[in-house]
């Protein structure tokens, strides 16, 4: 009886407890971190040839050079809600297969939302120098952080905070951190590999190249983890 | 002072719902809120239960009103998944306030 007394096994704590591990291995069995990583990686390293090809490059006789990433920009549009729809289809598949239901809603409006931001950064762009003078003076150093935020990269990161909170994953939280911070403030923020040997190309595709083998990496890392747990 | 006595909360343990507050159901509703939509086999692996025990809980939560039950088949093999109702997640939430407001009268009248 309740009103008279809470037998053993239902102690408040412990029932709290139990309800709270349960919780957690549910999240843990709905988890399919490494196939998000995977497919995000596949598709950051076939964006590299399309940004190549798809770049116009003009230079001009004193050296200095002008580009247009419309490679990239018409690549990513369609790429990004299919990359993310690709992955809530694999996790609802496989959160399936293991008897349970998926919780996709929150990351699939992420990805709508990021998917429409990163176009909607390029357009603001475009339109701005198009009524405003490109500076002389180089770029202060927040612009490339914003810039590259807002780039598919960036994206990913924030896709991938989300993701992290959905699944409650610490270890993936520590992986994105650290990969926000690579692709923000580690990764080249000038065009120095365009010097020499480098063309502006290759400037362009050697920080895409460095995460996308991040993201494999890190699929191939935490598909070890899911498979040692079994 | 104002004279007029503030009239005292009711003891938590009285609002227990003894539908819910069962540990295996209440295992249930938890099972099946985290993971939205639940199979019977995943239920009874994690909750380390025969069949027809399981199948004795979700009757009673079933007629309770808390979960709904669809029976398929994928394949060949009959499946059944369960959802938490609207008042499955209002009874669950309810439950688990009244447990904290449980632990938190005991904490504070332990000496």
């Amino acid at each position: 009886m309740t009103t008279n007394s809470i037998p053993t096994d239902g102690d408040p704590r412990r029932l709290l407890s139990e309800m709270r591990a349960l919780s957690h291995r549910v999240r843990v069995d709905q988890r399919m971190t490494w196939v998000a990583l995977l497919v995000l990686g596949a598709a950051t390293l076939a964006a590299i040839p399309v940004d190549w090809f798809g770049m116009d490059v003009t230079c001009g006789p004193d050296g200095g050079c002008q580009f247009a990433r419309d490679g990239m920009l018409y690549y990513w549009i369609p790429a990004m809600p299919l990359t993310y729809a690709a992955i809530a289809y694999f996790y609802l598949r496989a959160a399936r297969a293991r008897g349970l239901g998926g919780r996709v809603l929150p990351y699939a409006i992420t990805g709508a939302v990021t998917t429409v931001v990163f176009p909607a950064a390029w357009l603001a762009v475009t339109t701005y120098f198009e009524s405003h003078p490109i500076p002389d003076q180089p770029l202060p150093y927040w612009w490339f952080v914003l810039d590259r935020l807002v780039m598919p990269w960036g994206m990913i990161g924030v896709t991938l905070l989300v993701l992290a909170w959905l699944e409650r994953n610490v270890a993936l939280l520590a992986f994105t951190v650290g990969y926000l911070g690579l692709v923000l403030l580690v990764l080249p923020m000038n065009y120095g590999f365009s010097s020499g040997i480098f063309s502006i190309r290759a400037a362009m595709a050697v920080p895409q190249l460095i995460v996308g083998v991040v993201l494999l990496l890190a699929a191939l890392g935490f598909r070890r983890v899911a498979d040692r747990r079994g | 002072m104002t004279g007029a006595q503030e009239p005292e909360a009711a003891h938590p343990v009285t609002g227990l719902d003894e539908v819910v507050h069962q540990r295996v159901r209440l295992g249930i509703l938890t099972v099946t809120r985290e993971a939205r939509r639940v199979e019977f086999g995943y239920l009874r692996t994690q909750l380390e239960l025969t069949a027809g025990n399981l199948s004795k809980h979700l009757s009673v939560l079933e007629e309770a009103g808390l979960i709904e039950v669809e029976k398929g088949y994928e394949g060949r093999r009959g499946r059944t998944w369960l959802t938490l109702t609207a008042a499955g997640t209002v009874a669950l939430t309810e439950e688990i306030t009244r447990l904290k407001q449980l632990i938190a009268r005991v904490e504070t009248t332990e000496p």
